[in-house]
C-alpha cells in the first residue's frame, strides 16, 4: 500500500500530511489518557502494535501474480480505536520509509491516512455497529480486520487516482485502474489476516479478559462467556 | 473438542487454502513475476503521468537498502521486534494468571 517517495506531486503530499497531523496529535492525546488511567493497557498495546509490526513486514503472494502485505491494524482499532492505531502505524511507516525505502517522508502523510486512519476507522465503524449485537465476538474481529486491511488499499488507490486522473474518464477510471492493482490483490490477504487476528484475539480473551472488560472492548457478558468457554 | 479449537481449525484451513490457491494460480501463470503491488502501482503512475519511472525524483532525499539481501534483513528485524513484544506480553499475562490461581 505504500506510495513510493516522489510519486505524489508536492501539493498532494502536503494535503495528506495536513490531514494526517491532527489525527496523530489526537491519537497521542488519547494514548496518554488511556495509559494514565490504566497501566495494564500497555501490554495490550504491545500485543496489538506488535502484530502491526509483524504483519506489515510480510509480503505475501496473491492470485494476481503480485505481492502485497497485510496491515494488522484491525486488532488495535478494536482495542484502542482508530486514532491510537494511527500513532502505531506512523511509527511502522516511518521505520519503513527511513530504512527500507518503502514509502518516503514526503508521502508519509498519505500512507498514514490510508493505513493508519481510514482503514482503522472503517474497521472501527463496523466494530461499533456490531459490538452490542448478538454477532459473535470473534466474527466481529475477523470482519473488522479484513475490512480495515481492504479499505487501506482502496484509499491508496484513491490517493493515486486523485493525483493522477486518467486522460479519458478522469479520476474514476484511474481509480478503477489502481483498484485492480491494489484491492484485488488484497482480498485473499485480507481474509487470512482477519482469521489470524481473530485467533489472536481469542488468546487475549483467554489470558487477560480483565483488561478487555476494563477497556470496555466488548460487553462483559460476552467476554466472560468466551473466556469461560475456552 | 471442536468447540474449543474451532478458531484454530478455521485459521489452519484458511492458511492452507491460501497456500493451495497460490500454488494453483502460480502454476497457471508462467509469466507472473510476483513483484510488489507498490512497484506495479508506481509503473502505472508513470504510464498515467506520461513520463518514465526513473524521472520521478524523491521530494525528500532517501536512503535505499543497497541490495535485496539487506532489505530482507531489515524486514526480518521489523517482524522480530513485533514478535518479541508479542511473546513477552503473552508470557507476562500467563505468569500473572498462574500466580492468581
Amino acid at each position: 500500500m505504500h506510495i513510493m517517495e516522489g510519486f505524489l506531486p508536492p501539493e498532494w503530499a502536503l494535503f495528506w500530511w495536513v490531514l494526517a497531523l491532527p489525527c496523530l496529535a489526537f491519537g497521542i492525546f488519547q494514548l496518554k489518557k488511556i495509559l494514565a488511567a490504566d497501566r495494564e493497557a500497555l501490554p495490550l498495546l504491545g500485543v496489538t502494535g506488535g502484530f502491526i509490526f509483524i504483519l506489515s513486514s510480510l509480503k505475501l503472494p496473491s492470485v494476481t501474480g503480485s505481492c502485497s502485505h497485510p496491515t494488522g491494524t484491525g486488532l488495535s482499532s478494536v482495542c484502542f480505536g482508530p486514532w491510537v492505531t494511527s500513532v502505531i502505524c506512523a511509527i511502522v511507516l516511518l521505520f519503513q520509509s527511513l530504512f527500507l525505502a518503502h514509502g518516503g517522508l514526503s508521502v508519509l502523510g498519505a500512507n498514514i491516512i490510508s493505513m493508519g486512519v481510514v482503514g482503522p476507522l472503517a474497521g472501527w465503524a463496523i466494530y461499533r455497529a456490531l459490538r452490542d449485537t448478538r454477532v459473535n465476538m470473534f466474527f466481529t474481529v475477523f470482519l473488522v480486520c479484513a475490512i480495515a486491511d481492504l479499505c487501506t488499499y482502496i484509499v491508496t488507490s484513491l490517493e493515486l487516482a486523485l493525483a493522477y486522473p486518467a486522460e479519458v474518464g478522469g479520476v474514476v477510471s484511474s481509480f478503477i485502474l489502481f483498484l485492480g492493482i491494489f484491492a484485488i490483490t488484497q482480498v485473499p490477504l485480507a481474509i487470512v489476516e482477519g482469521v489470524v487476528l481473530a485467533l489472536v484475539f481469542k488468546y487475549i480473551v483467554q489470558l487477560k479478559p480483565e483488561i478487555l472488560v476494563r477497556l470496555k472492548v466488548f460487553p462483559e457478558v460476552k467476554i466472560r462467556a468466551a473466556a469461560g468457554d475456552a | 473438542m471442536w468447540r474449543k479449537y474451532r478458531l484454530e481449525v478455521i485459521a489452519v484451513v484458511a492458511i492452507l487454502c491460501f497456500c493451495g490457491i497460490f500454488l494453483y494460480t502460480s502454476s497457471l501463470m508462467d509469466d507472473a513475476e510476483y513483484a510488489g503491488s507498490d512497484t506495479l502501482g508506481a509503473s502505472r503512475v508513470a504510464e498515467l503521468a506520461g513520463i518514465s519511472e526513473e524521472d520521478f525524483q524523491p521530494l525528500v532525499p532517501q536512503w535505499e537498502p543497497p541490495s535485496g539481501e539487506i532489505e530482507s534483513a531489515l524486514f526480518a528485524l521489523q517482524a522480530a521486534v513485533g514478535g518479541i513484544i508479542v511473546g513477552w506480553v503473552f508470557g507476562y499475562w500467563r505468569g500473572q494468571k498462574n500466580r492468581s490461581t
